[in-house]
């Protein structure tokens, strides 16, 4: 059983004759906590819809845990144990908190149509060991005392670390972060890093999309940079902060 | 087949300048409008109310009489009364909306109540009697590969020109390439100037009046009656659909492409007896081709779902 | 149910809707009132389903007449009847419990089959499709002669079901003016309301209506947590289709006929309104909706005497009309959220 999770070969996309994608190689490993950075438009996100389902490449191929996804439905590949977040949070704004994590936490089978006539006791069970696996990640969190606030009532940190939490209700194996700190006020940033990193120790894989550069230095084993497309560096922090390309890439630009 | 070419070109014409006109418009404010079928009928019935000499025994509303107008005048008032509309339901109904930030599912909502009001108040008006011009009978003539009177080839050539210059307007002048602007970009900001709502203004009035004109064209060929647009308005979704959204080219294409179809589907074998069905055959292309090519022939592909 | 503001207006309105009905008729106005209850019961059952699809999922769709039509027939054909201008008889058919069950069904996945390629269209481009499918459904029933009747329609198929009329309605009628066939149905129709919005207050709470209610806000998300939101959606629509298809079983037996003209655009238009009057994504607004809707239609000869002296039915029909657009327009500019809806709640973007 090889080390690698995530494979990605000959991977192209573009967009009316601009390239947004375009890797030979990439191999992701298991129980390593990769960052992807690059400048804006570098393709980090087209990359993240790429590998996750939710965009077709033109060209290439993905491979998951030794199964080719390439051309799987985004819903299949998180059950396969791939959960990813959104650049532009996505939470369940008319729903509330507690309301987030039991629907991510309830299983396909218990989400049933027919489970939805039926009341059978073995349901009620389940629907009650939902309720404590919500409660208690709430309370790891520090987010309990929101459990019945809707959701669009949460600040933007907020609402990142609730759509973290719900990714993570269910013990994924392959955790796809995209910017989980963007807009985050820096004492909520602390946290969510905390959290992340403690995720990492835990055993759950971790590719993080973020602009933040000190975050990014700090937590991540390895860091591959996307520039127009293209990976122009792999390496760990120390590599990547003193490769020359890596500060061209990003001369005049600044992180948000 | 080849003797309903030429009643396939007539309604060619006329559902290729109701799908340009529907095209404009919802190229510009991206609003779908199901009361477009009632803008066609304006045209229509506002010329036979006009034209219809005092004599005739119809009332409209129950009291009263047509006017008696030339023809020629009459359809000109029509077009003037169309694009009065159009410019109403703009500026009293779509801006203040617009205003408001209201969503379009509650806009195209709307115009589905705006459209079976109006739909009805022509029935009150103008009654469900099925009504004519006050034109003379004339003979069909063949065309190279098709008959028709020549009134009706008049149209269709009239079409013709009206479509050309609509294209050269869109493409040539000012506020014609603002509109495109607007369209292509799916922005509404202000664009090279003109304000944005002078843009929208100006578009449905002239959607409006091309719509009229579509009516009146109808009028002419076939007949005027109250429901007259709403039974062709999915033939012009069709129409715009097949061509492609935002684009006027593919619209008028599309729209003659519907119409030749519908026409010519009538002498299909697998048709026998099953003529009411032709608007099935239609439709059911414009199903196939959202599911498959949602943009059309000539439509850029947007995200459509 | 929650009782607040909105609920006891809605009560109120809808009870001063029935008194008016009553003060405006003084020559048999039980006759009326009975004729508005049957009415509103069955546009109610077909809007709770329109809820379903719209309120719950945010679809749009304007194709329902041919999921009360799918329902009518299949139940219908599956009966004894008569169908077309020779009134050709077939005189043995199914139970008509089963009938109906397989005409619901039927109906259901009649929108398994619209739905499936038409639900990942964006929202207004599904409304097109929804609307040009049931035309196409209308026309090709209206072709199909030798089964459906065509436009001469089927006949003599109330038995199936007014065979099982309880007693106490016949006796109950005596005194007025009002068919007992009818008032069956009726009945019928409201009993059939309250089971359906007993299943559906079920499976709102259940896991499966949360799973819905996240896919009404975010698809995205909901495929990244590892569920299938189409299959979601899918199974939403054909709820609702059935439920119409339910509707539409008994709006045939309402008029003793069935016939294709009975399912067109305007029946559509006509349950959009009430649903949206109700309140979009409230469970028991459509009753409330619907009630008054036909309290309002009921009255409308009154204002066409306004206009016309003697109003024929085609005027009568105009007026009516008229009034039904009006009514959808100010609704969905001043009041979206109709009597007991959520302002919240309401979809109103196209996604």
């Amino acid at each position: 059983m090889s080390n690698n999770l995530l494979e990605v070969n000959s991977l192209k996309k573009s967009f009316g004759g601009l390239q947004a994608v375009n890797i030979d190689n990439l191999i992701l490993r298991k129980n390593e906590l990769t960052s992807i950075i690059g400048p804006n438009g570098a393709g980090k996100t087209t990359f993240f819809d790429l590998i996750s389902g939710f965009q077709s490449s033109d060209n290439g191929e993905v491979i998951f845990k030794e199964k080719d996804i390439t051309k799987s439905q985004p819903y299949q590949i998180a059950r396969m144990g791939m959960i990813r977040t959104f650049q532009l949070t996505k939470v369940f704004d008319r729903m509330t908190v507690l309301e987030n994590l039991l629907f991510s936490a309830s299983s396909v089978s218990n989400d049933s149509f027919s489970r939805g006539i039926l009341k059978l006791p073995s349901q009620k069970k389940y629907e009650k060991e939902l309720l404590e696996k919500s409660f208690k990640l709430m309370e790891d969190l520090n987010i309990k005392h929101m459990a019945n606030s809707y959701a669009r009532e949460l600040s933007g940190g907020q609402k990142k670390l609730l759509e973290l939490a719900r990714s993570i209700i269910n013990d994924p194996e392959v955790l796809l972060l995209d910017e989980p700190l963007a807009g985050v006020n820096p004492k909520l940033a602390e946290d969510i890093l905390e959290i992340i990193q403690k995720l990492a120790i835990n055993g759950i894989s971790i590719i993080m999309v973020e602009h933040n550069i000190e975050a990014v230095m700090k937590i991540s084993e390895r860091i591959v940079v996307l520039a127009e497309g293209k990976t122009i560096a792999d390496g760990n922090a120390k590599e990547i902060r003193n490769n020359p390309e890596v500060i061209e890439a990003y001369l005049g630009k600044d992180d948000e | 087949m080849l003797d309903q070419l030429g009643n396939g070109l007539l309604l060619g014409i006329i559902i290729a300048m109701a799908s340009v006109a529907l095209s404009l418009l919802y190229g510009v404010t991206r609003i779908v409008n199901f009361a477009h079928g009632e803008i066609i009928a304006l045209g229509a019935i506002c010329t036979l109310f006009f034209s219809n000499s005092p004599d005739s025994r119809y009332l409209y509303l129950d009291r009263f009489s047509p006017l008696g107008i030339s023809f020629p005048a009459s359809i000109a008032l029509s077009l003037i009364a169309c694009g009065l509309f159009g410019a109403f339901l703009e500026l009293f109904l779509f801006k203040p909306l617009r205003k408001k930030e209201v969503g379009n599912i509650a806009v195209l909502v709307v115009t589905i109540g705006l459209s079976i009001f109006v739909r009805y108040a022509y029935l009150l008006f103008a009654s469900e009697k099925v009504r004519s011009f006050p034109l003379d009978l004339e003979r069909r003539q063949t065309y190279l590969f098709f008959d028709m009177t020549p009134r009706n080839f008049n149209v269709l050539i009239a079409g013709i020109v009206v479509m050309i210059l609509v294209g050269l307007f869109l493409t040539y002048t000012k506020i014609g390439k603002a509109m495109r602007a607007v369209r292509d970009s799916g922005d509404l900001s202000s664009v090279s100037g003109i304000n944005s709502d002078v843009i929208i203004l100006v578009t449905w009035i002239s959607s409006s009046m091309l719509a009229g004109l579509a009516g009146i064209f109808q009028g002419i060929i076939n007949d005027v009656r109250w429901n007259m647009g709403f039974i062709i308005l999915l033939l012009i979704f069709a129409g715009t659909v097949l061509g492609g959204i935002g684009t006027s080219f593919g619209a008028m294409v599309g729209g003659f492409i519907i119409g030749i179809l519908v026409q010519v589907s009538v002498g299909l074998s697998f048709m026998e007896g099953h003529y009411e069905a032709k608007n099935a055959v239609a439709l059911a292309i414009m199903i196939v081709i959202l599911l498959f090519r949602p943009q059309g022939i000539f439509g850029t592909k947007e995200r459509i779902s | 149910m929650k009782i607040d503001s909105k609920l006891i207006f809605a009560i109120l309105l809808t009870s001063v809707s029935i008194y008016l009905v009553f003060v405006l008729n003084p020559e048999g106005p039980q006759r009326i009132l009975f004729n508005l209850l049957t009415f509103a019961g069955i546009y109610g059952l077909s809007a709770i389903g329109l809820n379903i699809h719209f309120g719950w999922t945010g679809l749009l769709n304007f194709g329902h007449a041919s999921f009360m039509g799918i329902g009518a027939y299949v139940t219908i054909l599956l009966i004894p009847h008569a169908a077309g201008r020779e009134g050709e008889v077939t005189s043995t058919g199914l139970p008509f419990i089963l009938a109906l069950i397989i005409g619901i069904i039927a109906a259901a996945l009649f929108g398994l089959l619209l739905g499936l390629p038409a639900i990942r269209l964006r929202g207004d481009y599904l409304a097109i499709v929804t609307i040009a499918a049931a035309e196409i459904f209308r026309l090709l029933a209206r072709d199909f002669e030798s089964i459906t009747g065509g436009v001469y329609g089927i006949i003599s198929f109330s038995d199936a079901l007014q065979k099982y009329r309880l007693s106490f309605i016949d006796n109950a009628l005596e005194n007025f003016d009002f068919s007992p066939a009818q008032a069956w149905v009726g009945l019928l129709s409201w009993v059939f309301i309250i089971l359906t919005l007993l299943l559906l207050k079920r499976l709102n709470s259940s896991p499966w209506g949360r799973a819905l209610r996240a896919v009404r806000e975010d698809e995205d998300a909901v495929r990244a947590l590892g569920k299938n939101a189409v299959w979601l959606k899918l199974q939403s629509f054909m709820l609702g289709a059935g439920i119409a298809g339910l509707a539409g079983v008994l709006l045939a037996f309402n008029y003793g006929s069935l016939e294709t003209n009975l399912f067109i655009p305007l029946l559509t238009f006509y349950i959009w309104a009430i649903m949206i009057l109700g309140g979009v994504g409230s469970l028991t607004g459509p009753i409330f909706g619907s009630i008054i809707f036909w309290a309002i239609i009921s009255e409308t000869d009154r204002v066409a005497a306004l206009i016309f002296e003697n109003a024929n039915g085609q005027q009568l029909a105009g007026v009516r009309f008229v009034l039904v657009g009006i009514l959808i327009m100010i609704l969905m500019i001043f009041r979206p959220s109709g009597l007991l809806g959520k302002k919240e709640e309401l979809l109103l973007d196209v996604k």
